[in-house]
């Protein structure tokens, strides 16, 4: 409860921070809506250009790729600055302050930031998803229903357990950004249905970087019922608590390898 | 209460080759130096002592302090502040000190301050009485009610640090860590936070551990001195035996014609070292051998001095004496 209300203080501040200086507030409220729009015209450029994927209609891919976004835009949401300690803050010693103050520093990270861009992304995706499902005809039940929530939640605790150890990772290599880069962009694999990919590409995506097995399973199990539903509610979240776990170890582990800056 | 045994902090680097070449030769070798930052110190520091950490740069003070404060793990040996160790228990022990690096902010840069000393009150868990009374009390010895409502980022450096020690002082630490708090200040500023830190030791008996370049922070915080070299304790007592221990020494920088140079200068006594820095005359030496008023007449009279400055020992020359002794030491024992 008190780690709530100290997150709740944290984001507050964060907010405060980005209000600080209007102009940029101006410039980056413009950025965002100029740059989702973007994406936005090249889906539809995309979606226009492919027909049909590997047995895949035109409005299944595009639901592919909105519910793609959504774990995505979660994770974006809560965890940005795990990108500039992984890039800079260790390798440049700016970690310190962390470390004395009374509270988990890997809490410290997770509260330092609130990226509302996530917000656009999740209304993007779920727009994509609603346009999509407009011109689908698929029988909604409410496993496959049940099973996208938890693809898109748990998803995103899979995403950001990845991003943390990546980033622990800096505390020994002074510099993990370009390897979180590596592991982040196998996200954008997960955008399309697995059966486009060949047998060991999918399996490395279902059972090494479970991306696949939080959006394009779930995904084909609305579609074509492809999968049980319960059971892979099941497996998701068994991953996501793995990876959350393993993840907390990684970190605890090289957070004591820190070893700052000469001043 | 802080107990120092054994400590010892190494950092293994690689050892690089130069230019680019040589740094891509570095990608393949195995080949490693060990820097011992901070080789096998002891000390105790009682509560309400207020220590000076002196020593050259890159002598260790701040990876000690660093250890201390629980940020860096050491390679061996212990610390053990109130009992814990900070590296191991890192949360207890962060909410009993206060810790200032003079060079690192430590507030959030964009914000008013009053927002960062809001978040500071959470994340300590400061009461809103606790709280009131800081700020009170910080308010005044501080002098920082005046810019509460300013972003960091737009306050000046004496500001930022008066800030950056009341941040630090919020939650009522038993022990205060500062790492060159005074650097790069103004005589005012730096008076205002000396008298802050005594202030604040006389009415909550904080211990204060502190490392600085100015002498005149240890004459007038510190009742004991460590001085630290190479990663080791040079000396670790009083300061006054510290300065005594060469005699009184007294520098006098002259403003002398070319044609007096330190070599062919008459000399008056061999207690008198002569030497050229920046194109002036430097003269060292003991006023308790030889007096100051025999070796002011010199230089007027002797050296045609048209401008004269006289000093105290430095602390970088009583450490420079000390190593030049030690390293006399060593060369007689080889």
């Amino acid at each position: 409860m008190r780690y709530v209300h100290l997150y709740f203080t944290c984001i507050k501040r964060s907010m405060i921070s980005r209000l600080e200086y209007k102009k940029d507030t101006v410039v980056a409220l413009f950025s965002f809506f100029f740059s989702n729009f973007c994406s936005l015209a090249a889906i539809y450029f995309i979606l226009q250009a492919i027909p049909a994927l590997a047995g895949y209609s035109l409005y299944e891919v595009g639901f592919f790729y909105g519910f793609s976004m959504l774990p995505i835009a979660l994770d974006h949401l809560f965890s940005d600055e795990f990108w500039l300690v992984a890039y800079r803050r260790v390798k440049e010693g700016d970690m310190d302050m962390l470390f004395l103050r009374p509270v988990p520093v890997m809490f410290q990270v997770f509260a330092e930031t609130f990226q509302p861009e996530g917000f656009g992304e999740l209304i993007l995706g779920v727009a994509l998803i609603a346009v999509c499902s407009a011109n689908l005809t698929v029988k909604v039940t409410f496993g496959a229903v049940a099973v996208l929530c938890v693809g898109a939640v748990f998803g995103a605790v899979i995403i950001t357990s990845l991003k943390v150890a990546m980033a622990a990772l800096a505390f020994i290599f002074k510099r993990s950004g370009p390897l979180l880069q590596v592991i982040y962009n196998f996200s954008s694999y997960a955008k399309y249905p697995l059966a486009i990919y060949p047998a060991l590409v999918r399996a490395l995506l279902i059972f090494v970087l479970p991306f696949g097995l939080f959006i394009s399973l779930p995904v084909d199990t609305l579609l074509h019922g492809a999968h049980n539903p319960w059971l892979l509610c099941g497996a998701i979240i068994g991953c996501a608590a793995v990876f959350f776990a393993l993840a907390v170890w990684v970190w605890t582990a090289c957070e004591r390898r820190y070893e700052s800056t000469g001043s | 209460m802080i107990e120092v045994k054994e400590l010892t902090k190494v950092f293994r680097k690689p050892i690089r080759g130069e230019g680019l070449s040589g740094m891509v030769k570095t990608l393949f070798s195995r080949k490693y130096e060990e820097v011992r930052a901070v080789d096998g110190i002891s000390f105790t520091v009682p509560d309400g002592e207020i220590v000076g950490y002196i020593g050259a740069n890159g002598a260790g003070k701040s990876t000690t302090i660093k250890m201390m404060c629980g940020i860096l793990t050491p390679t061996s040996g212990s610390v053990l502040v109130d009992g814990l160790e900070p590296y191991r228990k890192r949360r207890q022990v962060a909410q009993n000190i206060g810790v200032v690096f003079g060079q690192k902010t430590q507030l959030w840069w964009d914000i008013p301050l009053i927002e960062s000393f809001k978040v500071l009150k959470e994340i300590y868990q400061i009461s809103d009485a606790d709280y009131k009374e800081r700020m009170a009390f910080l308010g005044e010895v501080l002098d920082i009610t005046r810019f509460l409502s300013q972003p960091v980022r737009t306050l000046s450096l004496g500001e930022r640090m008066r800030a950056d020690l009341a941040a630090s002082m919020l939650h009522n630490p038993r022990i205060l860590f500062l790492d060159e708090p005074t650097i790069g200040l103004d005589v005012l500023v730096k008076e205002k936070i000396r008298q802050a830190i005594h202030a604040l030791n006389r009415t909550y008996g904080t211990t204060v551990v502190l490392t600085t370049h100015d002498m005149t922070d240890i004459e007038d915080l510190c009742s004991r001195i460590i001085l630290l070299e190479k990663g080791s304790i040079l000396y670790d007592g009083p300061l006054t035996s510290l300065k005594n221990r060469f005699g009184n020494l007294k520098t006098l920088t002259l403003t002398v014609p070319a044609e007096i140079r330190a070599e062919t200068a008459p000399v008056l006594s061999e207690e008198i070292a002569l030497a050229e820095e920046d194109g002036r005359l430097v003269l060292r030496f003991d006023a308790d051998k030889i007096a100051l008023e025999q070796v002011i007449q010199y230089a007027f009279r002797d050296l045609r001095a048209m401008d004269m400055k006289i000093a105290d020992i430095s602390i970088g020359d009583v450490v420079k004496t000390i190593l030049e002794q030690q390293e006399a030491e060593h060369a007689e024992k080889v």
